[in-house]
């Protein structure tokens, strides 16, 4: 199963065949999700009239005033829950071919398979163990009830950006 | 071989991710302050595995899983190379300092998984294969050297290592791509066959295809023009971590080196057959020595502006791959056997020297070599036997590093004229590192007051020390047992099936 | 010119040209988003190389996970809009010199070289002979990936962790 690549002119394409058909209409999906945004937004400008005053460029013409930059620092834990997606995303990719091929070479595959998703799972009972799936990590000062064994949990004191910002955002 | 029948080849293997299994899940369940233990797990999984491998005795070379990685005793020896490696390493991080306080089961999970990692780069066989392996030693590396999270040094040590190793593995991909382009099979034994074949028109693919890999191993063994992380990771990362990176991964990068090259561009003579001939056109006979020529030269003139015994060590393990990479275009049985005599040789004395440093380090608190002052006076037993390290490093006569060299030089001399001024150029640089490894001798015992504290470090440092200095020594004035085991471990066959 | 020449072309222009201003934009925001097409525009090469599965895999990975987090790496980094990326560029001439030098040369290699030709047949179904290859000819490459994704993110959860 080698595909050659033929570099000095395209392959002979015919335009019957499956993949470029299934890939050619989601190619004309997205010309056209293009085109229903880009047309709009050409004709605003060619027929608009545009008279700019203060009051017009403000980001909200009436009510807020807009405070500090729409830049706000993000919380370290996106970052973490990312990475791990990454990781658990590329195992969902190997999932589809072992799927596809699946039924033809049965027990085997299934054994491979569990094998992988095993150690993967290890990772998975790791990140939660340790617990850096545990999204919000404050607490409610003088918990009552079920809230109780809550402890305060500080942000960092030094850290010069407001730290809850993020959520807002 | 099929995949089923393959696994009762792979049992050393099997065994290394048990390890990694069970000190994860034991990882788990430990408290923080408990987590030292997974340590012990890992010593004893390497334990197990190291009896796996010593029973495996593999005759000749055997491709397994389908020609992905092969057993075969080159690689078997190896395979203890890094096993001993990871297993002094386990106990030199269990008695350091720099890890108190720290949370370490990870890290040592982390090296158990980094001895299969190394073992796949000793024997596969597979462009996929190869190219998995590296990654998954380069990635834990990365980990290890920005595992102490507090230190800022560590953290751009990590981060360095991270930035480099991603370029370096986008070149050494391309190069491999124009391989699979040439030839369309990423089967290291039929790309061989594939490659004579070409034709001369291929030349100047398959050059640019050698320097684009040599990017990538080289940056695994730290080879000139890719050896810039080098001395900030070396610097920044825990000792042991460093001891480690500048031990193990070089042993396995030189594995793979070997057996790529040799496989690829030599034509189609087994290792153990007397006469070699390279493939014609393709240079990477002359790119390796002008690499090995550079890589020792500039590690050897750095270190003698070194101040910090982690940098100096960093650097003299630069010229050390350098001086080990003058084996690899000799093209002869000798030469391989001269490189795998001197990793061997290396390992005790390079982990040696770093394991005193830790003590040192434990004890008087310094890296600096200036503060090493009277160290020889105060502390017999170190300042012996970090004598007795330098020596070894350097090459100076009843020490093991001596037969080392005296390996590689006569396999220079005997692969022909071509290489003589390779060797010449070795001794030369030889001569450049007597200078810094003396100076830290001299240091040690001429200089600072001569108070004595008669300082002996506590038992398993002792041991560690003590189990590194007598090979050292003793492989200098006996080395046949040695030269026999390696030897006898140099079976592996171009034509693998 | 076919239809499907004209659509390779535009492909390949979104992708070189993103892909310039990934390298040159000032604003870091900016490169991240060319990256967006530079990948769609990748992932289109490769189905014109009839690697669909490949295709696929690049937008689920690259565009959906990898993007994001260079996006999420970026929004970590305090104060981002005061931050200048590019600096004034050294050594412009010897550096335009080697690079043009390095694209000759590979150019040059790539139109020399005896590539391996095998006949351009369409394949019918390339997921199930990836499944196949995965499943028994690289079976252990895959079960040893499982171990690098298993360091892998020991490795990313360990380093991001907050330090007690």
């Amino acid at each position: 199963m080698t595909i050659g690549v033929t570099i000095n002119s395209l392959p002979v394409i015919n335009s019957s065949t499956s993949m470029y058909r299934d890939f050619g209409t989601s190619f004309i999906f997205v010309l056209i999700g293009i085109i229903l945004v880009a047309v709009p937004l050409l004709l605003q400008r060619i027929l608009s009239p545009r008279r700019k005053t203060a009051e017009k460029m403000s980001t909200y013409e009436c009510g807020e005033d807009v405070e500090g930059p729409a830049w706000v620092k993000f919380n370290i834990r996106f970052y973490v829950i990312a990475l791990i997606f990454i990781i658990f995303d590329v195992e969902v990719v190997f999932l589809f071919p072992w799927a596809v091929v699946y039924k033809e070479l049965g027990l085997f595959a299934f054994v491979e398979m569990m094998i992988f998703l095993g150690i993967l799972a290890l990772g998975l009972a790791y990140v939660w163990r340790k617990g850096d799936l545990e999204w919000v990590k404050y607490s409610v000062p003088y918990g009552r009830g079920r809230y109780r064994k809550l402890t305060i949990i500080e942000e960092t004191p030094a850290s010069p950006a407001p730290a809850p910002q993020e959520t807002a955002a | 071989m099929g995949n089923i029948q393959s696994i009762s080849y792979f049992l050393p293997e099997l065994m290394v991710i048990a390890t990694v299994v069970v000190a994860l899940i034991a990882d788990l369940v430990y408290s923080d302050r408990n987590s030292y233990k997974v340590g012990y797990l890992v010593i004893a999984g390497l334990v197990v595995a190291s009896f796996t491998l010593w029973l495996s005795l593999p005759e000749e070379t055997t491709p397994i899983f389908l020609n992905t990685i092969v057993v075969d005793p080159f690689s078997r020896i190896f395979k203890f190379v890094f096993l001993l490696a990871t297993f002094i390493v386990v106990l030199m991080s269990m008695n350091s300092d720099e890890l108190k306080g720290v949370r370490t089961g990870e890290y040592y999970t982390l090296m158990a998984a980094m001895v299969l990692g190394m073992s796949l780069m000793a024997s596969s066989v597979d462009l996929i294969m190869v190219y998995l392996s590296i990654e998954i030693v380069s990635i834990i590396s990365f980990i290890l050297a920005g595992y102490l999270r507090a230190q800022v040094r560590s953290n751009e040590a990590a981060l360095k290592y991270v930035i480099y190793g991603a370029f370096s593995s986008g070149l050494m991909l391309y190069g491999l791509s124009l391989l699979y382009g040439l030839t369309g099979t990423t089967k290291l034994f039929q790309l061989s066959g594939s490659i004579s074949s070409l034709g001369p028109g291929s030349n100047l693919t398959l050059t640019v295809s050698t320097i684009l890999m040599l990017a990538g191993f080289g940056y695994k063994v730290a080879i000139v023009p890719f050896h810039f992380w080098t001395p900030d990771v070396y610097e920044g990362a825990p000792t042991p971590v460093t001891a480690y990176l500048s031990v193990a991964p070089k042993a396995a990068g030189f594995a793979l080196l070997i057996r790529f090259f040799n496989t690829l561009f030599g034509t189609g003579q087994p290792l153990n057959s007397p006469v070699w001939q390279a493939m014609e056109g393709v240079p990477w006979q002359d790119i390796l020595m002008v690499l090995a020529a550079v890589t020792m030269t500039v590690g050897n003139l750095v270190a003698i502006q070194q101040k910090n015994i982690k940098r100096l060590l960093a650097y003299s393990s630069i010229a050390h791959a350098g001086y080990i990479l003058m084996g690899v275009p000799v093209l002869s049985q000798e030469g391989v056997y001269a490189i795998v005599f001197y990793i061997i040789v290396y390992l005790f004395m390079q982990l040696g020297a770093f394991s005193l440093a830790i003590v040192v380090s434990n004890r008087y608190g310094t890296e600096i070599i200036e503060e090493y002052s009277g160290i020889g006076w105060k502390s017999p037993y170190l300042g012996f036997f970090m004598a007795v390290f330098m020596f070894s490093l350097t090459g100076i006569p009843p020490t093991a590093g001596f037969i080392g060299k005296m390996y590689l030089f006569a396999a220079l001399i005997n692969g022909g004229s071509q290489f003589y001024w390779l060797a010449i150029i070795g001794v030369l640089n030889s001569v450049i590192s007597l200078y810094y490894y003396m100076r830290v001798v001299k240091v040690m015992y001429f200089q600072g007051g001569r108070e004595k504290d008669l300082y002996v470090p506590g038992g398993m440092s002792a041991a560690i020390v003590l189990a590194m200095a007598i090979p050292s020594i003793y492989f200098g004035v006996r080395w046949s047992f040695l030269a026999d085991w390696v030897n006898s471990s140099l079976k592996f066959f171009i034509a693998g099936f | 010119m076919s239809g499907q020449l004209i659509i390779f072309w535009i492909v390949t222009l979104v992708t070189v040209l993103s892909a310039a201003t990934v390298v040159f934009s000032k604003n870091l925001i900016y490169s991240a988003v060319a990256l967006l097409f530079t990948l769609l525009g990748v992932a289109g090469l490769y189905v014109f190389l009839w690697a669909d599965f490949i295709a696929v895999t690049q937008i689920l990975i690259y565009v959906g996970g990898i993007l994001v987090l260079i996006i999420f790496g970026i929004m970590l980094t305090h104060r981002i809009t005061s931050v200048r990326l590019s600096h004034s560029s050294m050594q412009r001439g010897i550096g335009g010199a080697i690079v043009l030098m390095i694209f000759v040369g590979l150019t040059s290699m790539i139109f020399r070289a005896p590539w391996y030709r095998v006949a351009a047949v369409e394949p019918q179904e390339t997921v199930r002979q990836i499944g196949r290859l995965l499943m028994v000819d690289y079976l252990l490459p895959f079960e040893v990936a499982s171990v690098l994704l298993l360091a892998a993110l020991m490795g990313a959860a360990l380093l991001s962790r907050k330090v007690n």
